[in-house]
């Protein structure tokens, strides 16, 4: 799922500054799995907001929305009835659904209340950890599902580095496993050592985060 | 109105959420908790105070409610095995949450002692409440935060 921390408080208040009619939306997938941006965390936010605002200036009325997916535009067309009035919106959900509000809704200032910082999977109640950086180019079919990218503090391609632990944990993070000894214990379990063994073509980076934005055009879809 | 008339005149609002689980007898609070001095009371039951979220909580603040009082079952009392912790785990997130907007933390609490709490106790925790939250003044979002 795509991760998200709050933002905080303060920062939020900042912007709402000198609003008095607030619209607070929330997105019903993967923020609400983190617990940052579902019904849940926006009625949590709501009064705090408003007991907030109300300390610095007048009156503030906040609505409240969760969106099933703020992502999708057919979603954020329900906020139409709600933003006669609205001078503010902060959106808990990720950036992508910031966005998506924001085109929407031009005339209006739309605010984040979350930082998106990653894609992880939850590993305990109330522990998550990162599982895919969007590298663009995906080895984990030569990674024994394991992924070194995200999973290893140096994201490197060929390990384990010298740094690993005794414990098989991260010389960086001793909290954390040490990916490559992860994906040699895998590979081994499978018997398939020797494919570790492999030369692997280069691994192509021009499709990743840090590639400049991206378009995907899919002309099967586009009938 | 200078701060000691305030302070003087000031009677806090307060309200008790408890466990239903965790009340020894059946002898009324409401009646108990209306017969208080000095501040009033209300009180409201759960079933399991893992029930009570942490909107519940602010949402009292909000409404202008001066203190809340959480009353929950002890450690190794809960019929739900880990409701009061998770109840615990709330409020102190909620107290987290007001001390980052300057709200003071006081003016909310949960009690988790003993097994078998009785009317007096209720009454007793919800004084101290008060008392904490007499201190601290009117919350500011009484009459609906208009000032």
């Amino acid at each position: 799922m795509i991760f998200a921390d709050c933002k905080p408080i303060e920062e939020i208040v900042k912007n709402l500054k000198g609003s008095k009619n607030v619209l607070l939306i929330g997105c019903a997938t993967c923020v609400a799995e983190c617990a940052v941006g579902g019904e849940r965390e926006v009625e949590i936010l709501a009064p705090l907001l408003r007991m907030a605002l109300e300390k610095e200036g007048g009156p503030v009325q906040i609505t409240t929305k969760t969106l099933e997916k703020q992502c999708e535009a057919e979603f954020v067309e329900e906020l139409v009835e709600l933003m006669p009035g609205v001078d503010a919106v902060v959106s808990l959900a990720c950036g992508i659904g910031v966005q998506a509000v924001a085109d929407r809704f031009q005339k209006v200032a739309v605010f984040p209340g979350v930082n998106t910082s990653a894609l992880t999977i939850r590993e305990e109640p109330g522990l998550w950890a990162t599982r895919c950086e969007a590298c663009g180019d995906c080895v984990l079919g030569e990674t024994f599902g394991i992924c070194p990218i995200s999973r290893c503090a140096k994201s490197l391609m060929n390990g384990p580095c010298g740094g690993t632990r005794n414990d098989g944990k991260c010389e960086v993070n001793p909290d954390v496993d040490c990916a490559w000894t992860l994906i040699v214990d895998r590979a081994e379990a499978r018997g398939a050592l020797k494919s570790l063994m492999e030369v692997r073509k280069t691994k192509n980076w021009s499709n990743s985060r840090h590639g400049g934005t991206k378009r995907v055009l899919r002309e099967d879809l586009r009938v | 109105m200078n701060g000691q008339a305030q302070t003087t005149a000031f009677e806090p609002d307060i309200v008790v959420l408890y466990c239903g689980h965790c009340i020894r007898e059946d002898r009324s609070i409401i009646s108990a908790l209306e017969s208080v001095k000095g501040f009033s009371a209300r009180c409201s039951m759960v079933s399991c105070s893992s029930q009570i979220e942490v909107s519940h909580v602010l949402k009292l603040l909000e409404q202008g409610v001066d203190g809340v009082e959480v009353i929950a079952c002890s450690e190794g009392a809960c019929k739900s095995l880990v409701g009061s912790a998770r109840a615990e785990k709330r409020v102190r997130y909620a107290q987290t949450l007001l001390g980052n907007i300057h709200m003071n933390a006081e003016r909310l609490g949960i009690s988790r002692k003993k097994t078998g709490i009785t009317v007096e106790d209720i009454v007793g925790l919800a004084t101290e409440r008060a008392d904490a939250v007499r201190a601290l003044g009117p919350n500011h979002m009484k009459n609906g935060g208009k000032k």
